[in-house]
């Protein structure tokens, strides 16, 4: 089962996501700002995660940078999710190393479907090949 | 035929005597003041302005010496400047450049200018000066000279606030876009519950609604995607008019375009049984935003379908026209008076009273577009009457075609 993390300091949003993804069959953890997110990514090796932008602590562009120098994770799809929507910011964030953006309010058939694409027409395998 | 003058000797000396007189009356009648003086500086000859000027009677100032004229402290170099004019002496203006005075009887000094001529009297060099009292103009002078500096402070001061108002309203324009930006960010965020939430409820994954119940959720969606609508076009108004829009020009399928904005009117056409037609003739590549098309052909149909009651017809007719591409929506609604044709483009105007149950919008979908369209370099036009339905008319500048191009 494929594993997603989610990463976002509002609670409510995190389990409209958690309660969307599971049932798409998905196993959720939740992170609740960039610290907890980064740790979690590293002990759990999650196979996508979902990462606000705007977070305490660390924040979504802090956690994909630390993310994206370690080589297990190089290539993990991240999908960065911000409220912003100002012009410029997804051509930011693609550029910056997030796989895919999506902007809230999110419509929720479009994340599953982003979701869908990237975890099942992947290029490479986790490295530690818990799956 | 006339007879000899008996005494031609006298007539003659009658003659000269009119004549000097006459010239005498000319020296005494002008303004400035006329003095000779000798070789040795004496005055040998003055008028009557000379007289008043100075302040002495003419019995006083013949013979006087010039130099009693000076003012004390010029007296010194008074006799070699004369010395200098008698080594080169013609008619010219005196110490051009210098402020001269005058000084009178009582001690007074005040400005002049002096003319001097060279007069030979039984071979010795007078020299006649006309000296003019020029105090009046200083002192038009000197207040021409404080009003010009005056007005000068006076429009540098005023330069100074406009600058620092523009200063001022550039910051506050600035501050203002960055407080809509972060504004539009919080308000975003909890919509994104709001309609999250009322998504899945609507989808009953967690278990069923009842009828009440389904529809009630649908309410809470239906808004909350309403105030969405709002926040994205108040930030968009608000970019465009602070001029910080930039669109995005391609290449794109015109009639693509179209077929996806009228797929997505269908379902709300549907409802109100209003046919949509599809009448563009332009299939070629527009250059343009392609997103901000969509928008703008968006806005206007579902406009014409959200004015048109039911059974309605709502159509698109586009088509090259010169150097242009044309586009109409038209609708058989119920129309807008003329009076409000051009009120309908401004931001936050509603048509009318609202007739017929028609859904309130935000009154910034017409605003929007036509900045949208104006930003492209075209225009937007309406052509309406109350019940006669209405047509909105978008002419939009084509790129150079390929043949131009090549």
């Amino acid at each position: 089962m494929k594993r997603i993390l989610i990463a976002d300091d509002k609670a409510t949003s995190r389990e409209l996501l958690r309660t969307v993804l599971e049932r798409q069959g998905y196993m959720v953890t939740e992170a609740a700002d960039g610290g907890e997110a980064l740790e979690k990514a590293q002990a759990e090796t999650p196979d996508l995660i979902l990462l606000d932008l705007q977070m305490p602590v660390r924040t979504g562009y802090e956690v994909l940078g630390e993310l994206r120098q370690d080589p297990r994770y190089a290539s993990l799809p991240v999908i960065a999710l911000t409220a912003s929507a100002m012009p410029g910011d997804r051509e930011r964030a693609l550029a910056a190393g997030f796989t895919a953006y999506i902007a809230k309010p999110v419509a929720l058939a479009q994340l599953r479907a982003e979701v869908q694409r990237l975890l099942h027409t992947e290029v490479s395998p986790p490295i530690d090949g818990t799956h | 035929m006339t007879a000899p003058d008996p005494n031609p000797h006298a007539s003659t000396v009658h003659q000269q005597g009119s004549l000097e007189s006459r010239f005498r009356k000319l020296v005494e009648a002008a303004p400035d003041a006329i003095l000779e003086v000798n070789e040795q500086g004496r005055i040998m000859f003055l008028n009557e302005a000379a007289e008043r000027m100075f302040g002495y009677s003419r019995g006083e100032m013949l013979g006087l010496d010039v130099e009693n004229l000076v003012p004390a402290a010029m007296r010194g170099g008074h006799a070699k400047h004369r010395a200098s004019y008698a080594s080169r002496p013609n008619t010219r203006p005196m110490g051009t450049g210098l402020e001269l005075q005058g000084q009178r009887k009582d001690g007074s000094l005040f400005p002049v200018e002096i003319s001097l001529s060279p007069n030979w009297i039984e071979g010795s060099l007078h020299v006649i000066a006309s000296v003019r009292d020029i105090t009046e103009r200083r002192v038009v002078e000197a207040r021409i000279r404080a009003l010009r500096e005056q007005y000068t402070a006076e429009l540098t001061a005023k330069n100074e606030q406009l600058e620092a108002r523009s200063r001022e309203a550039e910051q506050a324009n600035r501050l203002k876009t960055e407080f809509l930006a972060s504004m539009s960010h919080e308000l975003r965020t909890p919509l994104h519950t709001i309609i999250g939430f009322s998504e899945l409820l609507t989808e009953q994954l967690e278990g069923p609604l009842n009828e009440k119940q389904h529809r009630f959720v649908g309410h809470i969606s239906q808004d909350a995607r309403h105030l969405l609508e709002l926040i994205n076009q108040i930030l968009d108004i608000s970019k465009i008019e602070s001029g910080h829009l930039e669109l995005r020009r391609e290449a794109f399928d015109f009639d693509h375009c179209v077929g996806e904005v009228l797929a997505g009117i269908r379902n709300h056409a549907a409802t109100k049984n209003i046919t949509l037609e599809n009448q563009n003739s332009f299939h070629d590549a527009l250059f343009a935003d392609r997103l901000r098309m969509k928008e703008i052909l968006y806005n206007l149909l579902s406009n014409a379908v959200k004015f048109t009651p039911e059974g309605g017809r709502v159509w698109l007719e586009s088509g090259r026209e010169g150097n242009s591409l044309r586009v109409s929506v038209c609708d058989t609604g119920i129309g807008i008076p003329q009076q409000e044709h051009p009120s309908i483009f401004e931001k936050f105007y509603q048509v009318g009273d609202s007739s017929a149950g028609v859904r309130e919008g935000t009154g910034l979908g017409l605003p929007i577009t036509k900045h949208l369209i104006e930003l492209h370099g075209g225009t937007i036009s309406v052509e309406s009457w109350p019940g006669k339905g209405s047509r909105f008319t978008l002419t939009l500048p084509l790129a150079p075609s390929r043949d131009e191009r090549s």
